[in-house]
């Protein structure tokens, strides 16, 4: 529905989007040069490459049904991928927070339609980059190639925990696990979220989060 | 899901039509403009079943940031300021051009020979996907996408393949019959195109109600 814009609004946007273009490969870059040392020429190639996408609390980035083009690197915001059952029922994949990337890898490398919807859960600021201009950055920055695959191992490791943990952890040490290693979601996402993440039920959570509060 | 379009300039003659029909058609809706109060009536005016979202953006940036399309809907003159501001969010970006760059009295185009407002605008923004579409069409025509059941045809042309096929897509939706017309460069022939037809509007007394359309006595080669 329309919103008010008064001439307030307009100056301090126009403050707030001078300031973002300055840092919005900031934080990307630092992920980047983390792992691969990028030359001045380089990261301005990337600049070029990777789509500035501003989306809103609730829109989607990724809808099912449609096929998944882009991988995003979150600049700033939270978004969630999550599958949706023929009872409704939402499932989450993933959740990604500054610094993380987020995708549909299958939908991305095959072309086929996604089985999964991605959607923030804040006011986000995406990088976006689609697969031949992952590979055009591949061609004329061959470090990249080594980014992308040190991603995916760790990507690899973190899929495998979470695996073996689903399998064959109890309710209790899946969600300390969960909430040990990335608190920063545990506060900023809705608790019946991060249970949907764990398969368990809310009320499950809740039990445990008290639980463990009472042992402290 | 539809592409989010930015309509920068949406209370124009051009800015307001697309509003309209893009709104009909299903497309989730950035409109941008100077004047808060028309773009308030504007948006409330378009409003249907259909679309998403509609949203008031006050900044040219912010409403491209926020886009998968951008469409400046602006006068020729006021073409380059806008790019600069919208440059840093509009990489990668499908920018349509729907200038029609005419000299105040209208009897010639005011781009150099050898290039078009198409053109000047791809040069501006290196990164982004620039396709020329819809200044073939006088703005009041939106409404009336066919004549007598005849299709009118809407010419798009574009360097990247990928862009011209999303843009192609866009025009089906807003009724008409999309024509691909060839590279970015033939937009100095679709700007001369709409100089002629506007001359033409003024000498016949068609009174901005007039369209294009191929006629052949071949079936055309069925394009996605």
């Amino acid at each position: 529905m329309p919103q008010k814009v008064t001439g307030d609004d307009l100056l301090k946007v126009l403050l707030q989007v001078l300031l973002y273009i300055c840092i919005m490969y900031d934080l990307l870059f630092q992920t980047v040069s983390a792992k691969i040392d990028l030359a001045e020429d380089e990261k301005e190639f990337c600049k070029s490459i990777f789509i500035p996408r501003k989306i809103r609390k609730k829109q989607y980035l990724l809808q099912e049904g449609d096929v998944g083009r882009y991988t995003a690197f979150v600049s700033k915001g939270c978004l969630r991928s999550y599958t949706v059952n023929e009872k409704g029922s939402e499932h989450i994949v993933q959740f990604a927070l500054e610094g993380w990337w987020i995708g549909d890898m299958y939908s991305f490398l095959t072309n086929e339609p996604s089985k999964m919807n991605i959607d923030a859960l804040e006011d986000s600021e995406l990088l976006l980059v689609d697969y031949p201009s992952r590979e055009n950055l591949f061609e004329k920055v061959p470090k990249f190639d080594r980014f992308f695959r040190l991603l995916l191992e760790n990507n690899y490791i973190a899929t495998h925990r979470r695996l073996i943990s689903t399998i064959s952890g109890t309710a209790e040490e899946r969600y300390l696990a969960f909430a040990n290693a990335y608190p920063q979601i545990v506060q900023r996402v809705p608790q019946h979220m991060v249970a949907s993440y764990l398969g368990l039920t809310p009320e499950t959570v809740s039990r445990l989060r008290q639980q463990i509060g009472k042992r402290g | 899901m539809k592409s989010t379009i930015a309509i920068i300039g949406a209370t124009g003659k051009m800015g307001s039509a697309l509003a309209r029909k893009f709104a009909q058609a299903g497309y989730p809706l950035l409109l941008m403009g100077r004047e808060q109060e028309r773009l308030r009536e504007l948006s409330s005016g378009i409003w249907n079943a259909n679309c998403p979202s509609i949203e008031i953006v006050g900044c040219a940036k912010e409403a491209a940031w926020e886009a998968d399309i951008i469409i400046p809907a602006v006068p020729y003159a006021a073409q380059a300021t806008v790019a600069g501001h919208i440059k840093p969010v509009s990489i990668g970006k499908i920018l349509i051009s729907i200038a029609n760059p005419f000299s105040e009295r209208c009897d010639s185009l005011l781009p150099p020979q050898g290039t078009s407002a198409a053109e000047e605008l791809q040069e501006v923004l290196p990164n982004s996907k620039v396709v020329k579409a819809f200044n073939t069409i006088f703005p009041g025509d939106f409404e009336y996408p066919s004549t007598e059941g005849v299709t009118h045809d809407s010419f798009i042309a574009g360097d990247d393949m990928f862009a011209v096929e999303i843009v192609s897509r866009l025009v089906r939706d807003l009724g008409f019959n999309p024509l691909v017309a060839g590279r970015l460069c033939v937009s100095r022939t679709l700007e001369g195109m709409m100089l002629m037809l506007n001359g033409l509007s003024h000498r016949y007394g068609y009174n901005g109600h007039a369209a294009w359309k191929v006629i052949t006595r071949h079936e055309p080669i069925k394009i996605n």
